[in-house]
């Protein structure tokens, strides 16, 4: 009840006319620059720092909040829309929103994708509210084993975005773990396969890859195919709204999402991209329509995009309990608090209460705001599909292209973003699917680096995985999830043989 | 291509099977340079030689999939948009390598883009081009102050 | 005597020549300052502040900062050196990472071709352990690492970072081979910080903003710091006043092309000494929680040698470097 009492008093807080300015110029704001890929809200809170500094701390982490959670919606509106996911977490979402918006569903794609993110970060604003003290703890306890057991799980329902054939997707998921190797090892600090191109040192960007893959690939594929087949564009077909049906199928997966989302945002080392997988692969084995995945499938938006939003409150979790930034934004964040002289963490709640639980208050009205700015705009955002063809195009390339060299302005980076183009080209030609590539470069170094930690610890012993507790329910999970549906499988052939 | 009852060959297939080796190849070659360094490291070679056994094994899938012929149909290919696109992108990409400032690049890119999907308004796309690459670069460039690749026309602003 | 007054002579004309030269060349001094590094990180902070301090006292008339992102500084720094040779009004942030990291990549391009200017800020590092640790002091850390280097799990940040060298110092200064100490590195800050509140590992390694607010809760136990022997209190331990012998900074630094002249390096030095003692500057310290340790000049200049060298003869002992 403590809580309740301390939330109320933070809601006095927020919706002071001054605050909730200042929470409305940061979900503008964060919208906006969610929107080019590339630049995300960390950047932003990051740049708006040395400005905000004459604001009083409450507005200005108030707005930096609402910064965070714009951006996520940003991120997902052109995801759906052009195919080019502004943040990595929502890729997932680009999956089968696009689909939804090439056959004119683009209106309920997006207001699955807003109520979604709505519900989801309502929710986990109370678990945030509520839980953070409990979580917590679990939090810090998962170690270096455990997340390699997660990685296990998640790298098992990698499958799922495979398509039809196992064989081009396990090669496109190698592709991805292949390129997970470029860069400086954080190990040993040895670089690979960067053959001493310095740029190569710091990593792929995943959005670069995602953008190259998605965004430019997709431009060159429906280039040269125009002469064969004119891609038509309708906006709208059937209803602008959610249909009854669309309801029905959308809440599952909202509150499903929301249970990924929140609890592995919360881990120190759990991000935003895990979370949105699991929850795309988990709609795709429970749906009661697997024929519209790979089509256009409502569940595959709402999950994945209450997830991303559940995680971004989730990584709050650990940054005010702990002064844990887990995130680039968080970090961002916890050095906003920093330059008020506020140290996150656990005396933040006793030393300034007001502070915490009206930023705590701000979320759920920026989660408010964003939901009421966001549902008038479907309309308008899908009449951006009837811009004419030619002119879509060019502005996808061009906000592709800025996105990359605003985020790093070397040619490099462009080169890269170009070569990632041409190999999500020539994967759509030999129908390779794109999504297992983008999976390979986020998970593949986490699950090893993780590995190695675990391993470096129990001095080489590898039933260190088995005595953790958590990291041996985990590998359990991945392996019935690994064996199940072969189990199944065969159990539907007995009973054919039966009958 | 179309698919005959008695299966050709598929060369392109054969192709990506080759590829692989040679990607496996090279992630071998790469990892051999490797040092392992701490004594309770597992080292930065295993994911390498994993990567590298994985690409060989899928190119010889790749490769069983080319020779039965049972990779999807493909349609002709118009090759002029796509030259059109990687050509407005290299010309981004060297005007900035070479201190030419982003805007023109952008400005091209926006009307060879435009161009390969069929219109033919070069010069006023150019001209819209111009105009979205001068509103980014006020958005990003004054109100963020990014910093993002300037030329002579960056310098006008 | 007359040789001495003659030499006071001449230095009080130089003085009084540059003051002169720097006040008026000040009010156009025009400054671009280079971050080797993304928006938002470290580098990036201390060039936007030295923006702020230095426009909004009146020392430049303007100072524009530009991001070269890439590979620990090594991208930045290339560009410095090449492109920006003789160029008086170019600076570049930055900081003793960047002495491991040009080392461990094998950078063409060293510190030793750019023009040292002045070392601007410090942080130590602190050694912590999680608060039920049996640890109590550096000592017993020290101890623990020389009977059995392998059971003393570190955690810190990116191998051949500060946090690795200093663990490396530590091991060395205790008695233990530097080579066989088990350093497991950290992507992020908060990621280390977990493993450590979660007792994964011995002990934790970084800097002390880092751990600030756990150890004030009481969740981590500080053994010390790698500050000098004197400068130990008792809520911030020294490290070297408890017996072994360690000292290092992470520190932040400018430093301009290679090429320019003695009057343009004499104009940045005296730029930097103005803005150093700047209340704009001292308020941003103050509030970034950054700790002044200011030099400039050939002071500076030494420094920096002294650290390359020392980076290197340890990278080296841990295999990082290939001497």
């Amino acid at each position: 009840m403590d809580a309740f009492v301390s939330l109320v008093n933070g809601l006095s807080v927020a919706i002071q006319p001054m605050n909730l300015l200042f929470a409305l110029i940061g979900v503008l704001l964060g919208t906006a620059v969610g929107v080019l890929p590339g630049i995300g809200p960390a950047l932003t809170v990051a740049l708006l720092l040395p400005i905000t500094f004459k604001l009083d701390p409450a507005g200005s982490i108030i707005m930096f909040a609402g910064i965070y959670y714009g951006g996520m919606y940003g991120g997902s509106t052109t995801a759906i829309l052009i195919n080019t996911p502004g943040e990595s977490a929502s890729m997932a979402t680009a999956l089968e929103g696009n689909k939804m918006a090439k056959a004119g569903r683009g209106g309920p794609a997006l207001a699955t994708s807003a109520i979604g993110s709505f519900v989801a970060g309502t929710i986990a604003t109370l678990g945030l509210t509520f839980l953070a003290p409990y979580l917590v703890d679990i939090a810090v306890s998962f170690g270096p084993e455990d997340y390699f057991a997660l990685m296990c799980v998640a790298f098992v329902t990698v499958s799922a975005t495979f398509g039809d054939s196992p064989v081009r997707g396990l090669t496109s998921l190698f592709i991805g773990l292949m390129l997970g190797l470029v860069g400086i090892d954080i190990l040993s600090g040895q670089s690979r396969l960067s053959f001493g191109v310095p740029e190569l040192y710091d990593n792929i960007e995943v959005t670069t890859l995602a953008v190259g893959l998605f965004a430019i690939g997709e431009a060159l594929y429906v280039a040269s195919r125009r002469h064969i087949q004119e891609e038509k564009l309708e906006p709208v077909r059937g209803s602008l709204w959610m249909t009854k049906e669309d309801w029905k199928r959308s809440w599952k997966p909202w509150i499903r999402g929301t249970l990924f989302g929140f609890p592995i945002g919360a881990l120190p080392a759990g991000g935003a991209e895990i979370p949105t997988f699991l929850s795309y692969s988990t709609e795709r084995r429970l749906t009661k329509h697997p024929e519209e995945f790979g089509h256009g499938a409502i569940e595959g938006v709402a999950g994945p995009e209450a997830a991303n939003n559940a995680s971004a409150a989730g990584t709050l979790v650990p940054l005010l309990t702990l002064g844990l930034p887990t995130s680039a934004t968080a970090a961002m964040l916890l050095a906003g608090f920093q330059q008020y002289g506020l140290n996150p963490g656990p005396l933040l709640f006793a030393e300034r209460p007001d502070l915490v639980w009206g930023l705590i208050a701000s979320l759920f009205i920026a989660n408010g705001m964003l939901l009421v700015l966001n549902l008038p705009l479907v309309g308008l955002w899908v009449r951006l599909l009837a811009i004419p063809q030619p002119w879509l195009y060019a502005g996808i390339l061009v906000f592709a292209t800025v996105g990359t060299i605003a985020a790093n302005p070397s040619p490099v980076e462009l080169i890269m973003l170009t070569v990632f183009g041409i190999l999500g080209f020539l994967m759509r030609r030999f129908d390779f699917p794109i999504a297992p590539v983008v999976v390979g470069l986020i998970l593949g170094p986490v699950a090893e680096s993780q590995l190695r930690r675990a391993l470096s610890i129990s001095l080489g012993d590898p039933m260190t995985l088995l005595q953790s507790t958590i990291s041996a329910t985990l590998l359990a999970i991945a392996l019935i999830a690994l064996v199940l549906p072969f189990f199944l499988k065969g159990l539907g052939r007995f009973k054919a043989v039966e009958d | 291509m179309t698919s005959s009852p008695q299966r050709r060959i598929d060369v392109a297939g054969l192709v990506i099977a080759i590829i692989l080796l040679v990607l496996a190849g090279v992630v071998w070659w790469d990892m051999s340079k490797l040092q392992i360094l701490s004594p309770y490291d597992l080292g930065p070679k295993v994911m390498p030689v994993i990567v590298s056994i994985g690409l060989a094994v899928l190119a010889i899938g790749n490769g069983i999939s080319a020779f039965r012929g049972d990779l999807p149909e493909r349609e002709s290919l118009d090759w002029t948009p796509i030259v059109l696109i990687l050509g407005g992108l290299a010309i981004l990409i060297v005007l900035i390598a070479f201190g030419w400032g982003f805007m023109i690049g952008t400005a091209i890119l926006f009307a060879a883009t435009s161009t390969a999907f069929g219109r033919r308004a070069f010069f006023v796309d150019l001209l819209i081009g111009a105009g979205l690459a001068l509103f980014v670069y006020l958005l990003l460039g004054k109100l963020l102050t990014l910093s993002l690749p300037a030329g002579p026309l960056e310098n006008l602003f | 005597m007359t040789q001495f007054r003659k030499g006071l002579w001449r230095s009080a004309l130089a003085v009084a020549a540059v003051a002169g030269f720097v006040t008026s060349a000040a009010a156009q001094m025009e400054l671009k300052i280079m971050a080797p590094a993304a928006p938002g990180g470290g580098w990036d902070q201390t060039a936007r502040s030295m923006q702020q301090a230095l426009t909004q006292s009146g020392i430049a008339k303007s100072a524009q900062v530009t991001n070269v992102p890439g590979a620990g500084g090594s991208i930045g720094i290339a560009q410095l050196v090449n492109n920006s040779k003789g160029d008086g009004n170019q600076l570049m942030v930055m900081g003793y990472v960047m002495v491991g990291a040009l080392l461990t990549n094998k950078s063409p391009v060293t510190l030793e071709q750019t023009t040292p200017i002045a070392r601007l800020t410090a942080e130590y590092e602190a050694i912590v352990v999680p608060a039920d640790s049996p640890i109590k002091t550096a000592k017993e850390l020290a101890d623990a690492l020389k009977a059995d280097p392998a059971k003393v799990t570190w955690a810190g940040g990116s191998a051949g970072g500060v946090d690795h060298i200093a663990a490396a110092l530590f091991a060395k200064a205790a008695g233990a081979d530097p080579t066989k100490i088990n350093y497991i590195p950290f992507s992020g800050g908060g990621e280390a910080l977990a493993a450590i509140l979660g007792g994964k590992v011995t002990a934790g390694i970084s800097g002390y903003g880092e751990f600030e607010s756990q150890i004030k809760a009481g969740k981590l136990r500080l053994l010390g710091l790698t500050t000098p022997a004197n400068q130990g209190t008792t809520d911030k331990p020294s490290i070297k006043a408890q017996g072994v012998d360690i000292e290092i900074a992470n520190w932040r630094a400018v430093v301009a092309p290679p090429g320019i002249s003695a009057d343009q390096k004499k104009a940045l030095v005296d730029a930097m000494d103005k803005m150093a003692k700047s209340a704009e500057w001292q308020a941003i310290l103050k509030q970034k929680g950054w700790e002044d340790s200011y030099v400039s000049g050939d002071v500076f200049a030494k420094i920096l040698a002294d650290e390359q060298a020392r980076t290197k003869e340890v990278l080296t002992s841990v295999g990082l470097v290939k001497s």
